[in-house]
């Protein structure tokens, strides 16, 4: 990697963008469904407004969803459910469901309906429980135009026969895809792993080493695999704790010679980090000194282990890795996104966000600066934001669904995260879906 | 007065902090090894010099402690007596204020320290880091705690009497500490009894002498006068001595269970000459359980045991070393546990990449390697022969009678036991004689009320790892043969140090009310 960092390509002049944003995003907001088209979707909305007004009800909702999964019996459900809506006293729509749940009659037509729940809750975030499974939703993505990222849910991995088991899976998810995208021409095939699954040995953020030198063999081997099906291979952020370690792991690997003319690879910024603009810039220095047949993609989010970074500082000490306020996290975001722009061209740009003005600002300066979709596509969440996808893919932008792909057990913890992240009272899905109107959700950060 | 906060560990998931550490490793191998005198009042004693080594690397000397003799224990108990009266009679804000000078030179020597953990006592850099803090929490923690005691409680007062309770310090008590905190234990028990107006004799570990000497150096420097605090490096015969004496008026002890019964019934015994009770303050075993309900979630379970039970080769007195766990996943849980400890790198306390150290001795080495080789292992980590290394062992399905599910290890050994209900996990948790930790993981509300309520440990730890107890958060200690049950670091500990004294004056002269 580059010691020292070199500045940023020619001086931009600045542009104004607040009529631009303001027009992209009213036209995106007009393309996604009115509340009231949809019955289905306005009793999810409805839902969506009664947990983000009672915490107690959330907390317990999100305890049963995680433990779901680990009831063997209709009567363990039902148990589980009615100990956690006794626990949240202060709700009241808790203490009137604990009503039933404590009926001894009602227990296997509570636990069938709980578990119906979860799993038709699962079942909108999570596209298969494999390969195979999830090709027909996949498929039906690219044929609305809509590009898609594979993502394996699975356990933990703490030995390494998972870790093979992993790597296999992606193996396997490699291949099938690339069957599948025969039929698709102009679609592409994506992967994106997670380096935490590929070894058990990440676990130890005061030696980065052992998690590189144990992912580092099964990460190779996906790469190769990756290009000689033609596969595009990113590799995923996760807590800051690991982000040395993958970080380091995944820009040495691709400096690999053999790696240099394929296969297409990326990694990810997260907007949520007080250093991100220094992370950028080290990824910037290497995608310079190590050109690529395909262009290194940076896929810029927001972070999703902001609780977890928040606590983990907190109970140690320390000054928080991450932005505590939202609209300074905003416009970082919004900061990296311009920088990444700039940069098209040897770099391929990944806009990953729901948030309607984060989007529409980087579409608006991504128009100003002349980069299309060659250079730039947005990503959206499987199940979050499905309106939003169908409202950019409608203005002819290139966007991809990252589809996480596992059985409902694997699934729980991605699925706790998105609900979790969903309700929480800052969203920017809370807010819309809150009914905040376009013009105050594409106000500036 | 400022509100108590944790002292901030080391955030060795940054490079430049690692290259800090490893810096002062560096720094401190080149003094090695270090002189450890006896601290006596105002003389630096000398005697046979006993040698500290590197549990990594036994060839490396790190300290040569001058060894204390009953004829030193003696000298340094009447100087003790001496120091006592000035020191009880300061204004407890001036002996606080002492510690947290000392809180303040630990602060500025704390790699120093860490490093010095990681070569004498073999503890891995994020546990040795973990040590410094927590002497420091103690430190300031007590010095806090004792001036809020000096303002004594108030009492009920009726019309013509004036009433008042104040806590004064017992007299000379005798610390012994142990080699695994070699640090913060020693810190602690130090400067609980010396918030509360007590004089000081130390008697740390034989393993651990240039830790506590540290310690009692920052103390010193912070303005602790010599004859306040007195240093005794070496065996068992000062210590013996310390317990008998009759001027010593508390003891305060963390070891093993035998020897602190053998001191319990020593200390009872009131000799001639001695006209006060010896009040003993111990912290002994564990032999503590995890117990894993059918609904835990197992990806947190084999990381939290891995942690609990192997995390600084298992010698902490917090550590988990059996597992009880529900008949509905115990398989996978010891299928995925036994491929994870393979996962574990067993190595010198230096490398950031150990999991599993060795352990502090060659007693102890082979004492644990007689229960490793007593029955038949599920699963068994590397094995290494250049320090004090042990595999790290998990058992399964062992007899209950077998030592190995009975007797205190010390070392990286989990046994796996399986039950068919929480019920039955308990009744098992009960029928040991220790009580200090325990562990719970289950998503059940009701179970975690269950286990709360029928376990009689000191401290349970719900889906998390069951050591690593914070200074005013995780207040530690146990009841049952784990100890007298003071609570470390939590808001009764002080109290053990003090003696309560009501004053009631009769405000009434001539019938009238003044």
């Amino acid at each position: 990697m580059a010691a020292a960092p070199t500045p940023d390509l020619e001086p931009v002049e600045p542009v104004d963008l607040d009529a631009p944003i303001r027009a992209i995003g009213t036209d995106l907001a007009a393309r996604m469904p009115r509340p009231r088209a949809v019955s289905t979707a306005r009793v999810e909305r409805r839902m969506q407004e009664l947990l983000i007004s009672d915490p107690g009800l959330r907390a317990a909702l999100f305890r049963f969803v995680d433990v779901r999964p680990a009831c063997a019996t209709p009567a363990d459900v039902t148990r589980h459910l009615d100990e956690l809506l006794e626990q949240a006293q202060d709700s009241k729509h808790a203490r009137r469901a604990t009503g039933i749940t404590g009926r001894r009659f009602a227990t296997r037509p509570v636990a069938a309906l709980a578990a119906t729940g979860v799993k038709q809750m699962a079942q909108r975030f999570i596209v298969g429980e494999d390969a195979t499974d999830a090709l027909p939703a996949i498929t039906a993505l690219w044929k609305r135009g809509v590009d898609a990222t594979v993502d394996l849910l699975g356990e933990a991995t703490v030995t390494e026969a998972e870790a093979d088991r992993y790597a296999a899976r992606c193996e396997d998810t490699l291949r099938a895809l690339a069957q599948a995208a025969h039929h698709h021409p102009g679609r592409d095939v994506n992967l994106s792993v997670k380096v935490s699954a590929l070894t058990p040995l990440l676990r130890r953020p005061e030696a980065p080493e052992r998690g590189i030198e144990g992912a580092a063999p099964r990460l190779r081997h996906l790469l190769r695999v990756a290009r000689d099906v033609g596969a595009h291979l990113h590799v995923d952020m996760e807590s800051f704790d690991t982000r040395e370690a993958i970080t380091t792991l995944t820009l040495d690997l691709l400096a690999e010679p053999e790696f240099a003319t394929g296969p297409s690879a990326g990694i990810v910024l997260q907007a949520y980090l007080t250093e991100s603009d220094e992370h950028l810039q080290t990824l910037l220095d290497w995608a310079r000194e190590h050109p690529r047949t395909h262009p290194f993609t940076i896929r810029l989010v927001k972070g999703a282990y902001w609780d977890h970074e928040v606590v983990q500082a907190a109970q140690n000490g320390w000054a928080a890795p991450v932005f505590t306020d939202r609209r300074e996290c905003d416009r970082n975001f919004e900061r990296l996104t311009k920088r990444l722009i700039d940069h098209a061209g040897p770099i391929k740009v990944a806009i990953a966000s729901h948030n309607l003005r984060s989007i529409a600002h980087a579409a608006a300066y991504a128009d100003a600066r002349g980069v299309g979709n060659d250079d730039l596509e947005f990503q959206i969440l499987r199940g979050l934001g499905d309106d939003t996808q169908a409202a950019i893919a409608a203005t002819g932008r290139r966007v991809r669904c990252y589809c996480p792909v596992g059985d409902l057990v694997a699934g729980m913890a991605y699925l706790v995260r998105r609900l979790l992240e969903n309700t929480a009272n800052d969203s920017f899905l809370a807010a819309h879906a809150g009914g905040a109107d376009t013009a105050e959700l594409l106000e500036a950060p | 007065m400022t509100t108590f906060a944790n002292e901030p560990l080391l955030e060795l998931r940054r490079e430049a902090v690692r290259n800090q550490a490893l810096d002062a490793l560096q720094a401190l191998d080149a003094k090695l090894p270090l002189d450890v005198p006896m601290l006596i009042g105002e003389d630096v004693v000398t005697g046979r010099r006993l040698a500290s080594v590197d549990p990594s690397a036994p060839a490396r000397v790190v300290a040569y402690a001058h060894e204390a003799t009953e004829q030193h224990a003696h000298q340094a108990i009447a100087s003790a007596e001496r120091g006592h009266r000035a020191w009880s009679r300061k204004p407890a804000a001036d002996r606080a204020a002492a510690l947290q000078r000392a809180a303040d030179i630990l602060r500025t020597r704390r790699l120093e320290l860490a490093a010095l953990a990681v070569r004498e006592a073999g503890k891995p850099w994020a546990e040795a880091d973990a040590d410094v803090c927590e002497a420091i929490d103690f430190l300031v923690y007590y010095a806090q705690g004792a001036q809020q005691l000096d303002a004594g409680r108030s009492l009920l007062q009726l019309p013509g009497e004036r009433n008042a309770m104040r806590y004064v310090g017992r007299g000379v008590t005798a610390v012994i500490a142990p080699w695994n905190f070699p640090l913060a234990i020693a810190a602690g028990m130090v400067s609980a009894a010396l918030a509360a107006g007590n004089a000081v004799v130390l008697k740390p570990a034989e393993q651990t002498p240039a830790c506590a000497k540290a310690v009692i150096d920052a103390l010193h420097a912070g303005g602790v006068p010599l004859d306040a605090l007195h240093l005794l490096p070496g065996g068992d015969e000062a210590g013996k001595a310390l317990v008998a004496d009759p001027r010593v008026h508390t003891i305060a002890f963390t070891g093993s269970c035998a020897v602190g019964l053998q001191i319990l019934e020593r200390a009872a015994k009131v000799v001639p000459g001695q006209h006060h009770l010896k009040r003993v303050i111990a912290e002994m075993g564990g032999k503590n359980c995890v117990i894993v309900d059918s609904d835990a979630d197992l990806d947190d379970v084999v990381p939290g045991l891995l942690k609990s039970a192997f995390a600084f080769a298992g010698q902490k007195c917090s550590a988990a070393s059996r597992a009880l766990v529900h008949a509905a996943v115990a398989d996978e849980l010891a299928e995925r546990l036994a491929g994870a400890v393979g996962t574990l790198r067993v190595g010198p306390a230096a490398e950031f990449a150990t999991d599993v150290p060795p352990v502090i001795d060659v007693a102890a080495q082979q004492r644990i390697e007689r229960y490793i080789a007593s029955a038949t292992p599920l699963a068994q980590g590397e094995r290494r022969d250049d320090g004090f290394y042990v595999p790290p062992t998990i058992f399964a399905g062992l007899p209950a009678d077998s030592p190995v599910v009975t007797e205190e290890i010390f070392g990286p050994v989990l046994s796996l036991e399986t039950v068919a209900s929480i019920e039955e996990a308990c009744e098992a948790v009960d029928r040991s004689p220790f009580a200090l930790t325990g562990g719970l993981f289950s998503r059940s509300p009701r179970t975690i009320e269950y286990v709360s309520e029928h376990t009689p440990v000191g401290n349970l730890y719900v889906n998390r790892e069951i050591t690593g107890a914070m200074v005013g958060r995780q207040p530690f200690g146990g009841g049952k043969l784990s100890g007298t049950g003071p609570k470390a670091g939590g808001p009764d500990y002080l109290l053990q140090f003090v003696e309560a004294r009501a004053v009631t004056e009769n405000t009434v002269r001539h019938g009238l009310v003044v």
